[in-house]
């Protein structure tokens, strides 16, 4: 399937000023076996390759090339599915993974403050929040908000990009019906919560209903 | 004779204007001072260091004298003492701080080992005094004081028993509490600073380096000969109730939030790292990665401070941030790390739902190293509990993943693991999954049907072909075979869910006949082997002591090991024979269930 490729450069024109080292991996990017380019660590992005590559090893693993002759096709199918394994991971990692489900909400919220009712938070928005957290038994589990009002004025608010599976999902959502100013109190379903598992040595206990009074200090 | 030679020369320097001391004047003062001292004579010192004629000469020269009073104070002995201390408390405050400073810390670093823990209590207090008075130009000098301290603490044996933590004989806890006696007036000075980390503010960047030294050694900060405090097996409270070195722990996390720092920012840290921030190496220096994962494994496993820890973040983020830290830990070799992955590894893991985490996770660099770590620690730990663990926990996390997210690992681990018991690990695993898919509407897309093809023919083949050496693939084969074997029970022909019969030819063209090829190849051999043995022990035991050829030596630990007695190879011999017979038997089952069913 590979065609015999023929050398466009010379040595001299390899070694001089005017070919650069992007164009050099770029050719061999574009025409090299996989595994050449993974033992040649010619793979990934071609600035960062031009970045930790010195043109002399260019040089060497382009004449290397067309020594062994490992042009793009000429190594079985297997290798490749290993090459776009390899690139997947060798690329730069996705922060945070969404989950998504369908399924109706679980989590009810009522309003206990009204917010500006402009300013609601999107997807990956950081948010700031003061809450207090408890179990339905009253008990209170969590919370940010200090004992003293002095005090609160040396701490700060939760703060989080929300929208992306960092916290729980009822707040996730939740929040996202919430705009600036507004304090709201949020009865969260173990699905969207904590679970079957609760916490293990915490104070979530499995199968938990959780109810959250939150406000929404501040939106990106 | 010392005490007249001190009296000359502050008289003689009472007259000099403007400091301008001579060399011979310092030194004759030191030397002087310091005999006094030492012989007992430290009331008539005081009086001297009191006295307001000598203001300047004391402001100037008096902080050498700090050596022998430290020495003297060491001592404890009873008509010197107050003496002493009032010289010191003196010192204290006329000298110059950042001299007193130097003249300190120099006596911490040379404290004799015997009484290292004694030095350091000794001098804090007055460590302190002396900082403070530096006002707003404090922050290096904190830190600096606070490297030689720990430098010097981290040397005594730390605690690894309840009841050494409570006898602490070597003063290790008594040291921690008074350290952060010490520490507390800079850390609320530091709270006041209102400006994001990691600017500016001095202060706070020292304090952060305590507590980043104080969880793990972070090779730039310390000197390798020493030992974290807080690397030990923290006391949970059942097992010893007050615990000092809990305690250090939690007031030492607690410094963090004092200074700004946010532990879910500090976490996430690794995984969100933001690369637009300039100075990112600044970044890595404050934060490095060891001291965080230390800090995961604190707040995680031991639950230091986790009522600090905001109950609000979902689980699998959790997880997320910390395989950072995991992967960290498992990249090491030394039993403590290891330790330390598995168990934050196994408790990040608890805290999810069994068949939860998305097969996008896998997609993760972190998600790919760890295990492939995991395995290293499995196959390759000297340390049998290690090993055990590292099972356990591998299962753990298997089964965590939702369905798809085990379809990807098992085919990761199948290419990657290169070791015939993980394979043959994975493939009961495989096993199990499509046991559990067969079950009444359980049903899922990808241990049956379409999507479960490419990935028995990954486990049903033979690596080399009829040649593969069998013996070697032993726990692969024999679990290939036995979910063959399984699958053409449980899954009836005339319903074929797994789609199994349709493949069945594909099977033992590609698989069952090159595995009774090199079956018979290798049972003919040893067979051989085996007569060959026998035959020449014969001829041996016929011509009494004479040494067998063998083919190679083999050396351990610079001792050659004898050579294999024939007893011993026959055994050996016949073991592989064993063997053979066994995937022999099953092949011949698995046969005959095939010839059964396609019998019209």
């Amino acid at each position: 399937m590979a065609a015999e490729l023929t050398r466009e450069w010379s040595d001299e024109q390899l070694k001089s000023d005017d070919l650069s080292k992007k164009d050099v991996i770029k050719f061999i990017q574009d025409n090299a076996a996989h595994s050449f380019l993974a033992e040649h660590k010619l793979m990934g992005n071609i600035k960062n390759v031009a970045k930790t590559a010195k043109k002399e090893q260019l040089i060497i693993a382009y004449n290397d090339l067309f020594e062994s002759k490992r042009f793009l096709g000429s190594e079985p199918i297997e290798d490749v599915t290993e090459h776009v394994k390899n690139v997947k991971i060798d690329d730069k990692p996705k922060e945070v993974v969404e989950v998504v489900d369908e399924g109706p909400p679980k989590f009810f919220k009522s309003v206990l403050k009204k917010g500006d009712k402009t300013n609601f938070p999107k997807k990956g928005d950081n948010v700031s929040c003061w809450y207090t957290g408890s179990l339905e038994d009253g008990t209170v589990f969590d919370t940010n908000i200090p004992a003293t009002a002095r005090k609160k004025k040396q701490s700060k608010p939760l703060s989080f990009k929300v929208g992306l599976g960092r916290v729980i999902r009822g707040w996730d959502e939740g929040i996202l019906t919430m705009s600036k100013g507004e304090t709201a109190k949020l009865e969260i379903e173990p699905e969207w919560a904590y679970g079957k598992k609760g916490l293990p040595d915490s104070k979530i206990p499995p199968n938990a209903k959780l109810i959250f009074e939150v406000e929404l200090v501040a939106v990106d | 004779m010392a005490l007249e030679q001190l009296s000359d020369v502050v008289q003689r320097c009472q007259a000099i204007q403007d400091d301008n001391y001579t060399t011979e004047d310092y030194s004759v003062f030191q030397i002087a001072g310091r005999s006094c001292i030492e012989d007992g004579e430290s009331a008539q010192v005081l009086s001297i260091v009191v006295d307001e004629e000598n203001k300047n000469i004391v402001r100037c020269m008096g902080w050498n004298l700090l050596g022998p009073l430290v020495q003297i104070l060491l001592k404890k002995e009873e008509n010197n003492l107050p003496h002493c201390l009032a010289i010191l408390t003196h010192l204290l405050e006329v000298c110059s701080p950042k001299e007193l400073l130097v003249g300190l810390l120099e006596q911490v670093e040379e404290a004799h080992p015997d009484s290292i823990a004694e030095t350091v209590i000794l001098l804090l207090q007055p460590l302190q005094k002396v900082l403070l008075r530096l006002g707003g130009r404090k922050a290096s000098s904190v830190g600096m004081a606070l490297s030689t301290l720990l430098g010097q603490v981290a040397r005594l044996p730390v605690p690894q028993t309840k009841e050494q933590e409570e006898d602490d004989v070597f003063s290790l806890c008594r040291c921690c509490s008074a350290l952060l006696v010490f520490v507390r007036p800079f850390v609320e000075e530091a709270k006041q600073c209102r400006t994001p980390m990691p600017k500016k503010d001095e202060l706070r960047t020292e304090l952060l380096k305590l507590v980043c030294v104080c969880v793990c050694c972070h090779p730039s900060s310390m000197k390798s000969l020493c030992e974290p405090l807080l690397e030990v097996q923290l006391k949970d409270p059942e097992t010893l109730a007050e615990s000092p070195l809990r305690n250090f722990a939690t007031e030492i996390l607690g410094i963090l939030s004092d200074i700004g720092e946010s532990l879910p920012d500090l976490l996430s840290h690794s995984l969100l790292r933001r690369r637009e921030v300039p100075g990112f190496l600044e970044e890595e220096v404050c934060y490095p990665k060891e001291s965080l994962a230390s800090l995961a494994y604190l707040l995680f496993v031991q639950h230091i401070a986790m009522d600090t820890f905001p109950t609000v973040f979902s689980s699998v983020f959790v997880l997320q941030c910390n395989m950072e830290y995991i992967n960290l830990f498992l990249s090491r070799t030394e039993e403590s790390r290891l330790q330390k992955g598995l168990d934050l590894y196994e408790k990040s893991l608890v805290r999810v739902e069994d068949n939860s985490l998305p097969v996008q996770l896998m997609e993760l660099k972190s998600f790919f190293s760890v295990p492939q770590n995991l395995v290293k620690v499995m196959t390759l730990c000297p340390i049998q509990h290690l090993r055990i663990k590292g099972l356990q926990v591998l299962q753990l996390s298997i089964d965590k993943f939702d369905t798809e997210a085990k379809y990807k690992f098992f085919q990761c681990m199948l290419k990657t693991s290169h070791h015939a018991g993980v394979e043959g690990y994975i493939i009961k695993n495989i096993k199990n999954q499509i046991d559990f898919a067969l079950k009444p509407e359980k049903g899922n897309e990808w241990f049956m049907g379409a999507h479960l093809f490419p990935l028995l023919r990954q486990v049903l083949c033979l690596p080399q072909g009829p040649e593969t050496d069998l013996l070697q693939n032993l726990d692969r084969v024999m679990e290939s075979l036995n979910l063959l074997r399984y699958l053409l029970i449980r899954d009836k022909a005339w319903k074929n869910q797994t789609g199994i019969w349709t493949e069945l030819y594909k099977i033992e063209d590609n698989y069952l006949k090159p595995l009774r090829t090199g079956l018979n190849m290798s049972k003919a051999h040893y067979e051989a082997e085996l007569q060959n043995t026998k035959d020449n022990s014969k001829k041996t035991n016929a011509k009494e002591s004479q040494t067998q050829e063998s083919v190679c030596s083999l050396t351990v630990g610079n001792e050659k090991m004898p050579n294999m007695t024939p007893e011993m190879q026959l055994q050996v011999l016949h073991s592989a024979l064993h063997t053979f017979d066994m995937m022999e038997s099953v092949l011949a089952r698995i046969e005959e269930i095939i010839e059964v069913k396609e019998k019209p």
